[in-house]
């Protein structure tokens, strides 16, 4: 009897707070992060390389400067995915200027459009009316930067899918990625009319069929599984996915039955080992390495998978594995399954269809192309040579990586204060 | 609006199977990591693909074996020793498939699935292997081998420690020759052959034909064969004995090793029989001694006539076998007719827990007459003298091989409960197994004894 009085007497405990994390914790979390990773980089070589530190201080000072102007004067309330974006864009950047010191600038830059992008697309984002005018262009221009494409493209490692402007090269199919969802969502606004989703099949066809040309044969993948996302949020058509994917599959085999070059590329899917020399090499290369870091990894710099080619842009999980450790490459992983997950919460909420599609297209590209290059390096699928969103050093790849996080974002009511008090008023 | 909302749950799709891949993935990571991280392309412990940084492989008197110095990999610095061991510790480059360098390169890297490789890029060193055989005896027993092709294993049939392992030909892995692969000197040289290698038994194999004899013909110890120089089968041909035995009895035809009392056993106790008594013992298995998969001995009489049943009995015809599997015959039958599966490398299961995994392929009271029939066979043909103070009981063998010098043969164990050891004894096309096979198994055991 006692017990039971005590108890009831015991103060009941406070309420926890809504946000366990607040915004200010998780960055202050990032940052500590971040700054843990950059040391070891800054002190790798005996000289400090001025320009890495810069790199590394004007990237926190930019992190701290979006999230304070985000918070306070544009007055955002969730920023769960701008924590995500920079703490990976930062494991990128470290990465990269661990790798190669002389592109830490360049990455930094990439960073800094991938951030300008989302924040423009966020304003594009706002209005459904300026969604609609757009999309016509977009498509247009899209399809015109793949013809592009294919005339002046140069060959790197077997595929056609690079522009060069002077030092810069453009990857074009990776802005086409933000094109196509978009066209994808705008369209929908219309979807009773048949005339509207022959001219979205047109588009994708056109789009996949220039990346075959490219023999971009990853790129072309996500947009076919992209295209299959989109083309069932719109319509909940399963047979005619169905059809359309069995015609794909029918059609990927009538390659490999004319152009037995195209199989040859993967004929060491499953059997890296017996081809570690040629075929499976980087593979081999991203296992070995990868288990050598166990959980905690060989210390950033300690690696020998750098030495390997592709190591910061196709092979970076890897990198990332030997020397950060399996703790680390996993958590990377799965920041994007919680991003997919979020994605969802705010698709199903969404203010109009055009948001729903747009966020979980974004999200399930995002996903469909980390496995392409997880899966592929470590031999769970065929390598197709695609990159790790927000990670692998690269330009456009970063600029689609940051758009299609503003995607998901822009479904968000939240984003937009005032169409919030807007709709509360209502 | 609703209906689009719905049809956002096709990302939890997408989102369960990429949860899915990565689970596969962590769990390949768990499973095979260790594999992947001491494979050869893995440029921290390789280089120019010899392994450079390990731990120390032992043997079981502390006896250094191998270990790493300034990303280096140096041997044990008796060049006897290296040679006599060198099929057991085996060679940096991988060469040598079944060699500790190769089964315990987790162990010898110190991988581990949390740690990775870490403390050996740290610290430079990896885990120690200790392994059970003696450095010393494998150098008297290669050296007693004296430059035949050829196999020596000896271990305790009580705890399946190896304490020698030993296969000629050999080389010094710190003088490599050069031209190994033009000169038949070194045929096959990679190749354990007491764990790997497939060979005629000759009259070795007349142990299992005893044994199908006694638990198949009733009254076999009260029966006498006629020996007239060879056997003649029904179909026509004959298979020869070494001698004319005239009258002679079941006990008396394994001491004499008299071939045509051995073919009649076998012709009257059939294929079926012959084949499911070897079968029992081990023929057709390979056997797990320290992760090396033994080659599985071969006896087959499909389609045999009653000649082939006869060369068969006498371990001819087509019938193969692997030393280690011939050892541990020599053993079960030491001991009541089951054996602990041999091993050379020391590991936690054997230190803590004992022999792990017993093998029975005898039946006991068959295995305790056969012991006895090969205690005499050692009495009267080779003397105590040969293995004094061991009470020993063996069979030797001659194997013909075709077109070869035949294969000198010696399986044997001793009766005494101190010292419970067996051993074989392989020459390649090296002669007589009294002759041959007989004075190493004398010099291997005479050293071990004396050892301990």
């Amino acid at each position: 009897m006692a017990e039971k009085n005590e108890k009831k007497q015991k103060p009941k405990k406070p309420k926890k707070p809504k946000h366990p994390f607040n915004w200010l914790s998780m960055l202050l979390f990032a940052t500590m992060f971040q700054l843990i990773s950059m040391m070891p980089v800054i002190f790798l070589s005996e000289e400090i390389n001025i320009e890495v530190v810069g790199v590394f201080g004007g990237f926190i000072l930019t992190e701290w400067l979006y999230f304070v102007c985000a918070r306070w004067f544009a007055k955002q309330r969730a920023t769960e995915l701008e924590i995500i974006a920079f703490t990976l864009s930062g494991i990128g950047l470290v990465t990269v200027a661990s790798v190669y010191p002389n592109y830490a600038l360049k990455q930094f830059i990439a960073i800094l459009i991938g951030l300008a992008a989302f924040i423009v697309l966020l304003a594009i984002m706002r209005n459904v009316e300026v969604i609609s005018a757009l999309r016509i262009p977009v498509a247009v221009a899209a399809v015109g930067l793949l013809c592009v494409n294919l005339v002046m493209a140069e060959t790197i490692n077997g595929a056609l899918n690079w522009i060069s402007l002077g030092s810069f090269s453009i990857q074009p199919s990776e802005l086409v990625k933000v094109a196509f969802i978009f066209v994808g969502a705008a369209t929908l606004e219309k979807l009773q009319s048949t005339h509207s989703l022959t001219r979205y099949l047109i588009f994708s066809l056109g789009c996949v069929g220039a990346l075959f040309l490219m023999r971009d044969f990853g790129t072309a993948l996500i947009f076919f599984a992209t295209f299959l996302v989109i083309a069932f949020m719109r319509s909940g058509d399963i047979k005619t996915i169905g059809l359309i994917s069995v015609a794909a599959v029918l059609g990927a085999g009538l390659i490999i039955y004319f152009k037995p070059y195209v199989a040859s590329r993967f004929e060491a899917y499953r059997h890296v080992w017996e081809y570690a020399n040629d075929g499976g090499f980087q593979q081999t290369r991203v296992l070995s390495y990868s288990a050598s870091g166990g959980f905690f990894g060989l210390g950033i710099g300690e690696g020998r998978l750098r030495h390997i080619f592709a190591s910061t842009t196709d092979l970076i999980f890897g990198v990332i594995c030997e020397e950060w450790g399996l703790v680390v490459g996993f958590c990377v992983i799965l920041c994007f399954a919680f991003v997919a997950v979020y994605a969802l919460r705010l698709a199903r909420h969404a203010r109009s269809t055009v948001y729903s599609i747009a966020a979980v297209a974004s999200a399930a590209l995002l996903l469909v192309q980390l496995s392409l290059n997880v899966f592929g390096i470590t031999d769970l699928l065929p390598l197709t040579g695609v990159t790790l969103p927000f990670i692998s050093r690269g330009g456009t790849s970063m600029i689609c990586s940051w758009a299609l996080f503003a995607f998901i974002k822009s479904a968000d009511i939240k984003t937009y204060p005032i169409l919030e008090k807007q709709m509360e008023d209502k | 609006m609703n209906t689009v909302t719905k049809r956002a749950y096709v990302l939890l799709a997408i989102i369960i199977a990429f949860i899915a891949g990565v689970a596969l993935l962590g769990v390949s990571f768990a499973t095979e990591g260790g594999k992947w991280a001491t494979s050869r392309v893995n440029g921290h412990l390789y280089s120019g693909g010899e392994i450079k940084s390990a731990g120390k492989i032992l043997d079981r008197n502390g006896v250094v074996l191998a270990q790493s110095k300034d990303g280096e990999r140096i041997y044990n610095s008796d060049k006897n020793i290296r040679k006599a061991t060198l099929h057991t510790v085996g060679d940096t480059y991988g060469f040598i498939a079944t060699g500790v360098h190769s089964i315990c390169r987790d162990e010898l890297t110190g991988y581990s699935f949390v740690d990775g490789i870490y403390t050996l890029i740290n610290t430079g060193e990896g885990s120690n292997v200790e392994l059970t055989i003696d450095a010393k005896l494998c150098a008297k027993a290669y050296d007693a081998l004296d430059g035949k092709k050829g196999a020596v294993g000896v271990y305790n049939y009580k705890t399946g420690e190896i304490v020698c392992m030993v296969s000629a030909p050999s080389y010094d892995p710190e003088n490599k020759p050069e031209n190994m692969d033009s000169d038949d000197k070194y045929e096959a040289v990679y190749m354990n052959r007491l764990l790997s290698g497939l060979f005629t038994p000759g009259s070795t194999f007349k142990t299992v034909t005893t044994i199908a004899a006694i638990e198949n013909i009733p009254d076999i110890q009260n029966r006498e064969f006629e020996c007239k120089g060879a056997l003649a089968t029904a179909q026509g041909g004959e298979i020869i004995c070494n001698n004319t035995h005239g009258k002679i009895s079941f006990g008396t035809a394994l001491t004499k090793s008299c071939n045509s009392a051995y073919a009649e056993m076998g012709i009257q106790l059939g294929a079926g029989v012959l084949e499911k008594t070897a079968s029992s013992m081990g023929f057709g298995k390979s056997f797990n001694v320290s992760g090396v998969n033994t080659a599985k001995s071969r006896f087959d009489l499909e389609g045999a006539v009653d000649i082939d049943i006869g060369w068969a009995a006498i371990g001819q015809y087509t019938t193969l076998v692997n030393p280690l599997h011939l050892l541990m015959i020599a053993g079960c039958i030491a001991s009541d007719g089951s054996t602990p599966v041999p091993y050379f490398i020391e590991d936690d299961l054997h230190s803590v827990v004992g022999s792990i995994k017993s093998e029975r392929l005898i039946q006991q009271a068959t295995a305790s007459q056969v012991k006895t029939m090969m205690r005499n066979n050692v009495i009267n043909n080779y003397g105590d003298s040969k293995f004094p103070g061991m009470s020993f009981g063996g069979k030797t063998g001659t194997a013909q091989v075709a077109g070869e010098g035949s294969h000198a043969w010696f399986m044997g164990f001793s009766t005494d409960e101190s010292f419970p050891y067996a051993i074989v004894v392989l020459a390649e096309n090296g002669g007589g197994g009294s002759d041959v096979a007989v004075p190493i198994a004398s010099k291997v055991m005479k050293e071990l004894k004396n050892s301990l």
